[in-house]
């Protein structure tokens, strides 16, 4: 057998990736520390999609990480520009600055 | 690939080498106009090809996208709707003081994003399209960045979109891992194999429904749609209420009815809570609004709401109620924008309803477009709105769904009220915040005059699309 880690733990640690991103993304306040957890989210995706790939022996999961990788970067390019944007506005990376709108 | 299955492709190309121009002729002439016109020449081009390639149809391309009548349906509506938001788009960037060419490349990104989600037939088609889609969109709705509003609302979508993608991504990965395909077709087939784990894949599914949830923005997951709405510039907001949302729906119809989710009793009572909670949560909040965009976005909420009763109804008379719905729902959502952007000014959108006090007076074709559109969107008589929501009605009583019909009949009354608010603001004797009579464009008001056009003739004369519908998405049931 080519892969001797057993799915079922792979699969639970991407999921406690997942769920670290996730709390992360609710709890935290600074702008980049969300934008990070997004990115752990997307990788332990990525993670579980690898896994995944490796139980039926096919490239496939693979190729969905690298497309994962792709698109992260992408996001999270366009992120850090708005981030800089609202940095130049309110001078702070506080995410509770930005709630002009409510209702 | 052979030649025909390139030429079945045609539109997707077009549209995808369309932006690459643009950008290409951006590198050397900056023109406004030039720019327009080049984008509207890509999307009547991309629209015109789908005639000649729809011949050449049903094939799949590499396995990864599939070209049938019923994706070119939904890509021809995306491509007009995209159309409309463009002409609008001209005059409102005109008026502000931004670069506005790359405002369009982006939008044409976006619409080349819904083209592929409508045709995809596997997981990474659908996610390449997904994030062709949601990162223009990122940048098109915090355009005018000077405006904190804009970025503000940019950031929640980015946020949001994104935590949304990793679940979707996430729920992906379980079913593959299970059933050992991303092919959307063989996973409803693969998921009846004995020794499946079906709490495992329901597990994944539960997770893509979560995802595209978000995009749809049904109940539980709308929390973003009111501040993007009030905060993206009035055709990017029309744009993420008809495109993107449309081409998710299209999507999760689709694959739906192949999956046959008459078959999980868990997902039916999932979808109609869902389908319920949206339609009450949408029309119960647009009760409150003073902000037009604010309560056109929870009236979107329960227009998706309306739509997943015909969803949950499943069969052809569903998707066919679906697709006429679809359509009337962009008319009237791209009018009542369009409205919204054509009186728009430099420093900010007009969207408090006391803006359009007394606007009939000043002008009456504005404020009877406007009106026609909102009484459409409640779905009064003679409008496509109504004809939309009769075959939902139809679709649902045919299945015996008589709960969510009931539900429905009550809630289009509640969103009576809201829409009559705006327009018994349109028609009051007071004065309103928008002092002088508006100068209206003429782009935008050759675009307002088409699409009400387009309203009456669907809600007086269905036929016509009911024919094109008859020919394009029955065929695939």
């Amino acid at each position: 057998m080519i892969f001797s880690v057993p799915m079922e733990e792979g699969l639970v640690l991407a999921w406690v990736l997942f769920v670290t991103g996730l709390v992360g993304v609710i709890v935290r306040r600074d702008i980049i520390f969300i934008l990070m957890s997004i990115e752990i989210m997307l990788n332990a995706a990525g993670l579980a999609f690898v896994i995944a790939g490796a139980r039926w022996a096919q490239p496939d999961g693979q190729v969905m990480f690298i497309f994962i990788m792709a698109m992260a970067a992408a996001e999270v390019s366009v992120g850090l520009a708005l981030v800089l944007q609202l940095y130049y506005r309110r001078k702070t990376l506080d995410v509770d600055s930005a709630s002009g709108m409510k209702g | 690939m052979d030649a025909d299955t390139l030429r079945a492709l045609l539109p997707l190309i077009i549209i995808s080498a369309t932006p690459v121009a643009v950008m290409l002729v951006l590198a050397f002439y900056r023109s406004h106009a030039l720019t327009v016109f080049l984008v509207l020449a890509g999307l009547a081009l991309s629209f015109a090809s789908l005639f000649p390639a729809s011949g050449l149809l049903p094939r799949m391309a590499a396995g990864l996208l599939v070209l049938d009548h019923y994706s070119f349906f939904f890509m021809g509506l995306m491509f007009a709707a995209t159309f409309a938001v463009a002409l609008l788009s001209y005059g409102y960037l005109g008026r502000k003081d931004i670069f506005p060419d790359e405002y369009y490349i982006l939008l044409l990104i976006a619409a080349a994003g819904s083209a592929v989600i409508v045709s995809s037939s596997h997981f990474a088609s659908f996610f390449l399209g997904l994030e062709l889609l949601s990162v223009p969109l990122y940048a098109l709705i915090s355009y005018p960045r000077a405006n904190p509003r804009n970025v503000e609302a940019g950031i929640k979508y980015l946020i949001l979109a994104g935590t949304s993608s990793a679940f979707l991504l996430f729920g992906m990965a379980l079913v593959y891992a299970e059933l050992g395909t991303m092919e959307f077709p063989r996973i409803s087939t693969a998921a009846l194999f004995p020794g499946t784990d079906r709490n495992f894949v329901l597990a994944g599914v539960a997770m893509i429904i979560t995802g595209i949830g978000f995009k749809l923005a049904l109940v539980p997951f709308h929390m973003w749609t009111p501040d993007v709405y009030e905060g993206a510039p009035a055709p990017v907001a029309a744009f993420v209420a008809t495109v993107s949302k449309g081409a998710m729906f299209a999507l999760l119809l689709r694959y739906f009815t192949i999956f046959d989710i008459r078959r999980y009793g868990s997902l039916m009572l999932l979808f109609t809570v869902i389908s319920i909670a949206s339609m009450f949560a949408g029309n119960l909040l647009a009760l409150f609004q003073n902000n037009v965009k604010r309560l056109l976005a929870y009236s979107s909420i329960a227009h998706l709401g309306y739509l997943l009763v015909a969803f949950l109804a499943s069969g052809v008379l569903a998707a066919a109620a679906v697709a006429f719905y679809l359509a009337a729902y962009f008319v009237s959502t791209l009018g009542a924008f369009g409205v919204i952007s054509v009186l728009s000014g430099k420093e900010r959108d007009a969207d408090m309803i006391d803006d359009y006090m007394g606007l009939a007076w000043r002008s009456p074709w504005l404020a009877g477009i406007f009106a026609a559109m909102l009484l459409s969107l409640a779905g009064i008589p003679l409008t496509a709105g109504f004809i939309g929501k009769f075959f939902i009605a139809a679709a649902g009583v045919d299945s015996s769904l008589w709960a969510l019909v009931i539900i429905l009949v009550i809630n289009s009354a509640i969103g009576l009220f809201y829409y009559l608010r705006v327009i018994a603001a349109l028609y009051s004797r007071r004065p309103g915040a928008l002092a002088a009579s508006p100068k209206l464009p003429v782009l935008g008001g050759i675009t307002l005059g088409a699409l009400s056009v387009a309203l009456l003739w669907l809600g007086v004369y269905p036929a016509t699309m009911l024919e094109i519908i008859r020919n394009t998405i029955s065929r695939f049931f």
